[in-house]
Formats: C-alpha cells, structure tokens, sequence
C-alpha cells in the first residue's frame, strides 16, 4: 500500500512536471455569419516571464485574429477597422473576388479608418488565411502576430465522413516563431528572419487534447521565412486531405510533409489506436535539410541564424483523450474526397516565364527580385486576359529557397524542373504558394476567370512570401482584362448627395445613370479618411451611422474612367 | 574586405561612443499645456516649490500604456508631497487618430480617476523637445543649480508593464529616490517600448 502511494505520488510529480512544461494551446474565436467586424489593434501577451510582449491583434485575441468560417456561394461583407498607430492592409489569402476586395499593397487602410470590402464566396471548401500586406511593412506586422484563418465550407464537404467539430477534432494551427529582445521582450523583426521560439497559433511550448479518434489539422506556415518538415514523433503515417485550394480528390499518406511560408495543408491523424492519457508530438524535423531548404542554416545566432535552425523540434505536443461522445467520432479516412478536375500543361494558351534574381551577398547586393526587377507599387503590370488559360514557370537558378504566391486564383502544378513526375503527391491538389527550391523551376497552370477590371490602381500580386522578401521587393504585379466592348464615351461622372444634412443614410443620385461607382472615400474636413468604400453597395444609401457630426468629403470614383469627383456633406 | 569591415565598425563604435559621451544635456522650457483632468491650463511655473517633475509620454488607446494608470497614480501621491508631481502628456497625432481626442482624454482621466494632469500636446512640440518616441515613455526633469529642468532620467516605467507584482526593476522611482538625496541617477537611462508616437508630416514606419 505505502509502495503504491509512493508510486502513485510519484507519478503524479512526473505528470505535474511534465504538465508544467507546456501551455494549453487556444483555438481562435470563431465567427459565423455573412458580416464579419474585424477591429485590428495593438494587444500585449505574456509570453515569456517579465515584460508582455507587444503584439498585433484581431478582434479578442490577445495575439492573431478570430476564425471566419464562410459558406461558398455566401455574399460576405467585411467591416475592417484599422485601429493600430499606422497604416495597413488587409489581405484575403487564397479567395477568388475582384482586386479592389484584394486587400493588397494598394488598399492601404490608414489608421483609424474602416474598410468594407465585399464578395461572394467562390472557393470551394478549404482552409485560407487573411493577414497584412503593406508594401515594405509586412514582415514587421506580420512579427506581431497579425492574421487569422477564414475556412470555408461547401455542400460537397459537409456530405463527407469527416472531422468539423472547431477545437474538438478539427484545429487550426498556425506556425511560426519568434525571438525577444531582452527586458523589453518585444519581438524581434526585421534584423533577424528566424525565430529561437516556436509559438503554435500563439502559444509558446504548446500542447493540446485531443481525442482518440481521427483528428483534422488545418496546418497555416505563418512564418516569416521558416519552412517546416512536418511529422509525428512516432513517424505514424497521417493522411492529407487537402491542399490551398481545397480537398484532394484522395487522400495521401505520408510520414513527412514540408510546408512553406503562406502555404496551408489539412491532414487527417488516426489516434484511435492510442491509449487516452498517452501523448505524442507533431514536429519539425528541419535538420540535415538540403541547402536552401529556409531555416535549414547551421547558425544559431546573426541574421539568418536562430536556435531552432537546422535541428528536430517540437511543434504541437499532443494529449489524447477521450473518445467524444457529443459528436459522432470520424474512426477512418474516407478514400475518396472530391472530384476535382483540374488544368493540364495542354490546357495553356499562354505561358510566361519568372525568374529569381539578385539576392546574392555582396557590397553591390540588390535584394531578391523577379526578372531583374524591383517591386514598386506602380511598376507595369503583367497583362492577363479574362478566362485565360496560362501556363506560368518560375525559376530559380539562385542561392536559396523561396515561397511563391500567386493572388487572384488557385492554380494547378503540373511539373519540377520540366518533369510532371517530380511534382509531390502532397501538393496534387489545388493551390495557391508552393516551395521553389534552390536550383530548381516549378511551373503550374491558371484559369484567370471571373474578375476583370483592367483596374492598375488595385492590381493583384505574385511573389515571394517571406515577409523581408516580399518588403524588399521580390513581387510582381499583374491586371486581368475582359474583352467586353467598353462605352468610350467620356461619361459625365458629376453627382449630388441628399439629404444633406444626413443622419444614418446617405444617398448618391448620379447625373448620368450609366456611370459605375467604383470607389467611395470619405475623409473628414481635415483630410483624415474614415471609410473606404470598394464599390459600394449604394443604392439603397451608404450607412453612414458610424460618423460623428461634421462635414466630410465624398470622393467617387468612377469605373469607366477612374476619375475622382469630390463632394461634400455634412453628418447630423 | 575583411578588414574594411573591422575598420568601418571600428569608426562607427568611435563615432557611437563619442555620441553617447558628449550627449547634449537637454533643458526643458516652461511646459504649458490644456489638462484633460481639470479642463485647464496648466504650467512648470504652476509648482512653485517643485524640486523636479514625472513626465510620463502616455495615450488613450496604447495597450502598454494602460497598464500603468493605478501606478501613476499611486507615484503622484506619494511624490507631489515631497515636490516631484506627475504629469502625464498625451503627444499624439490627433488627425491621424480620432482616438486621441481631448474628449476621449477627458473621459478615460475620469474614468481611471487620474489624479494627475493629462496634457495634450497637440502640436506634438513637447514630445520633439523630448525626443520622446513611445508611450509609455518616462522622464524626470530636475532643476539644477541655475534654476532650469534637465532631463535625469529617461526611458520605462519598470520592467514588467502587465505584473507589477513581478516587477525587479522600478526604474522611474528608484531614480526620483535618488535625486531626492542628493545622488546621481544609477540608472540615468533605459529602453522605452509600446506603442510609437509618429509625428506629423514624417513618414510611418514600424520599428
């Protein structure tokens, strides 16, 4: 009986010792519905001991933004409120809508502003992300932790045996890490790309419960510049079933999967055999990577140095529980998933060719770069006709990985290095990033459908996304074009705005009822802008309850011509 | 190449340290600004038997700042009383942040019962004659034989904004200590974070 005691205090010591070691790893919030408020602010967050570290943060969050789950086929509107000290953007990683809804480097959404971008839900079930996307600010906002996952879900995806209960047996995981400058533990951005400090959706030495069943893991490479060699610490076999874009119509076994920077998995993990109370970990085996392979360097400390480069580390800790008995436990992987039809190299019509240039260390260095050129926010767009078919290879005959990111579409990867073959299992599906290794070319195939808005002023990108890669100009741009006859005559884009005085509506009545309201600033009489209005929705009026009194300026752009008429009135 | 390195940083650790040697010491004018405790102006010359003053660089919205209202409250009692009061100054842009009104400045100093004057620097002059670049950012000025305020202490508050029963280091207090008898500031300087203060007309750029 004594012996038993001992035994059982001493177990209990080890399970508190081992316990103390981790945090319990927090789902987002979740939001439902058509109409998500996102308030964007400054948060602080204990992470290590002394100082809270300053963070960037959605909504309740203390770091990182709330969930979206959208419906395909849903009309969403976003109220986006900017309330940090500066200007950002807010982009939607992965959704197919108009450019101006984008939320790129051109939608800058200056402090203290709130931005109502809307769209219908296109995407087909799948895990994407927003986060910022302010030319040459990126990495910084990214480092403090803004972005949040939107999943979106579909028919097709609901009639399938699979997990979908949110932080039971279906998670959102987004990965990156972190270093702290002494004291003061803010994080450190822009000398250092790699972290020391793993944080999994937040959380510093994070564990979580699940349960003995198969699970879901919607799997986010938040990082800056790190990649991850995903695997469970026991090389149990796990399942993906899903890429960027959406489900893979089969599931891939693998014991290893890597992820790049902007890139999503969804993976199945059967931990129905496992006994409840026991645990396992999910981790990165990044070492003895090939050269280029980012977070791969022997370094622990300098620039592209860091504790956790090049080593086997512990990404999520795992404490399996028992089997639910709210929901119905999902106990196999289906073998079928979808039925998705996707582009062939013979498909194209058009192809184009990207290379990676610059980059190298030295005196005269330009950093990283497509073609020899470097971003700027008016640099030519690439010129993409509507419902084009195009084939498009990057190429990387240069010193490093990198991870590249098309906006706008999801696309298929048809080969590495000119060979179908050599395109992974684990990336057959839809998608919208990839890995572009050193030495080696990846080309996918496009369909540029639906949005054409010839529109330079807010065009979609492609590029490289490493925050201090995108920020140091390493992005290209490109417009999409329908062949629709246009109306060439000039039309007159004068209006008027009534009431006014006006309380909570305020209503446009347009002299030439051909024109299209593209844009509608309002900034107030000192010139601070407090609503961006990417085509408004303005025929039953424009709410304007959120204003307080005084006169303010209505700028509208019209979609013909791009011209800005200014008007002014004054809010009750 | 090597060695143009080493010389390079040689010359910049010389130009550095002669920087941090021979820093300018900083006198401060009169301070004359609209309090948002009491609706009223409110002067250096107000005090006439302060030794010195607590200037703390603060807003409304700023997370790290919020932290400290109880703190500066609890300073400015126990240190008005022996001549060093507080005075909190809010710097920011109010045109880039309709946050940072003076009606919303009233509001939270009454709501966290401020017992201190809440100064609006509207044209951001106080804060440039400073070189004040976060909130929350502290100074103590302290009037010298001449009779004009220097700058003796700059930097945080503490070292642990969100505990403060965890606090090691109380930097702001242990240098009005000091000063009060007669010593030289240990600790004359420490690293101020939070959130930026971005002046007008000037460029945003993060860190």
């Amino acid at each position: 009986m004594k012996k038993d005691l001992q035994l059982i205090t001493l177990v209990f010591l080890i399970s508190i010792g081992v316990q103390a070691q981790y945090n319990t790893m927090p789902m987002p919030e979740a939001l439902y519905g058509t109409t998500f408020n996102l308030n964007i602010h400054e948060s602080t967050k204990q992470l290590v001991t002394g100082n809270q570290t300053i963070t960037g943060a959605i909504n309740n969050e203390s770091i990182w933004g709330p969930t979206l789950f959208i419906n395909k086929g849903d009309l969403v509107h976003m109220n986006v409120t900017n309330n940090l000290n500066e200007s950002t953007t807010v982009h939607w990683h992965g959704m197919h809508l108009p450019s101006v809804m984008d939320g790129g480097p051109h939608q800058v959404i200056p402090a203290g502003t709130l931005w109502q971008p809307y769209w219908t839900v296109m995407n087909q079930a799948t895990t994407l992300w927003y986060h910022p996307h302010l030319h040459e600010t990126t990495q910084a906002q990214m480092t403090k932790g803004l972005g949040g996952f939107i999943i979106v879900k579909d028919p097709q995806e609901a009639a399938l045996a699979l997990p979908r209960t949110y932080g039971v047996d279906d998670i959102v995981l987004a990965l990156t890490s972190r270093s702290y400058t002494p004291t003061t533990n803010t994080f450190v951005s822009s000398t250092r790309v790699y972290g020391d400090y793993m944080l999994s959706n937040g959380t510093p030495n994070a564990q979580i419960s699940l349960p003995k069943q198969c699970v879901r893991m919607r799997i986010l490479n938040a990082e800056i510049e790190r990649a991850y060699n995903l695997g469970f610490s026991d090389n149990r076999t796990f399942y993906i079933i899903g890429n960027d874009g959406g489900l893979l119509n089969a599931p891939v076994a693998v014991t290893r999967v890597k992820l790049l920077v902007g890139e999503r998995i969804e993976i199945m993990v059967n931990l129905g055999g496992d006994t409840v109370g026991s645990s396992l970990d999910l981790k990165a085996y990044n070492s003895g990577q090939t050269l280029g392979f980012p977070g791969g360097e022997p370094n622990t400390s300098g620039d592209f140095g860091s504790l956790l480069n090049n080593i086997d580390f512990n990404v999520l800790h795992i404490n399996v529980a028992a089997t639910t008995t709210a929901t119905t436990p999902i106990t196999s992987v289906p073998t079928a998933l979808a039925t998705n039809t996707y582009w062939t190299a013979t498909d194209a019509t058009v192809t184009r060719s990207i290379a990676v240039t610059n980059g190298n260390p030295g005196p005269a260095s330009v950093p990283f770069n497509f073609d020899n050129v470097t971003y700027s926010l008016n640099m030519t767009p690439k010129v993409v006709n509507l419902n084009d078919v195009e084939k498009w290879t990057v190429t990387n005959n240069n010193v490093f990985g990198h991870s590249f990111h098309l906006h706008d579409v999801e696309f298929k990867i048809v080969a590495r290095n000119g060979s179908a073959s050599a395109v992974g299992t684990h990336e057959s599906g839809w998608k919208d990033t990839f890995y572009l290794p050193r030495n080696e070319s990846v080309t996918f195939v496009a369909k540029f459908d639906d949005f054409a808005d010839s529109d330079v002023n807010h065009p979609y990108m492609y590029h490289c996304h490493f925050g201090g890669h995108e920020d140091g100009g390493m992005m290209g741009q490109f417009i999409v074009t329908g062949t629709m006859a246009t109306n060439q005559n000039p039309t007159n884009t004068n209006f008027s705005l009534y009431p006014n005085p006006a309380n909570d509506r305020l209503f446009v009545n347009l002299k030439d009822t051909a024109t299209e309201i593209y844009y509608v600033t309002i900034s107030t009489i000192t010139g601070r802008v407090v609503m961006m209005l990417p085509q408004p929705e303005w025929q039953n009026g424009i709410d304007i309850s959120s204003l307080e009194a005084g006169v303010y300026t209505f700028q509208m752009m019209d979609k013909q011509s791009k011209s800005v008429t200014t008007k002014k009135f004054i809010k009750k | 190449m090597k060695k143009l390195i080493f010389f390079l940083s040689f010359v910049a650790l010389i130009l550095f340290s002669s920087y941090t040697v021979y820093e300018k010491e900083i006198t401060i004018s009169n301070i004359k600004l609209k309090s948002a405790t009491t609706n009223s102006l409110v002067s250096l010359s107000d005090y006439k038997n302060a030794k010195g003053f607590v200037i703390v660089f603060s807003c409304n919205k700023c997370p790290m700042a919020k932290f400290y209202s109880q703190r500066l409250n609890q300073m400015n009692a126990k240190y008005k009383k022996l001549g060093v009061p507080v005075l909190a100054i809010n710097s920011m842009d109010t045109l880039a942040y309709a946050e940072e009104s003076f009606k919303l400045m009233q509001k939270k100093a009454k709501k966290e019962q401020f017992s201190f004057p809440y100064l609006q620097d509207k044209k951001q002059k106080i804060a440039k004659e400073f070189n004040a670049t976060h909130t929350p950012q502290a100074f103590v000025i302290w009037k010298n034989k001449l009779g004009n305020f220097t700058i003796r202490y700059q930097g945080a508050i503490d070292d642990n904004a969100g505990e403060p029963e965890k606090i090691k280091h109380h930097f702001l207090t242990d240098a009005i200590d000091e000063l009060l008898e007669g010593k030289n500031v240990t600790i004359p300087k420490s690293e101020s974070f939070g959130c930026r203060i971005f002046f007008r007309g000037q460029p945003q750029k993060m860190n």
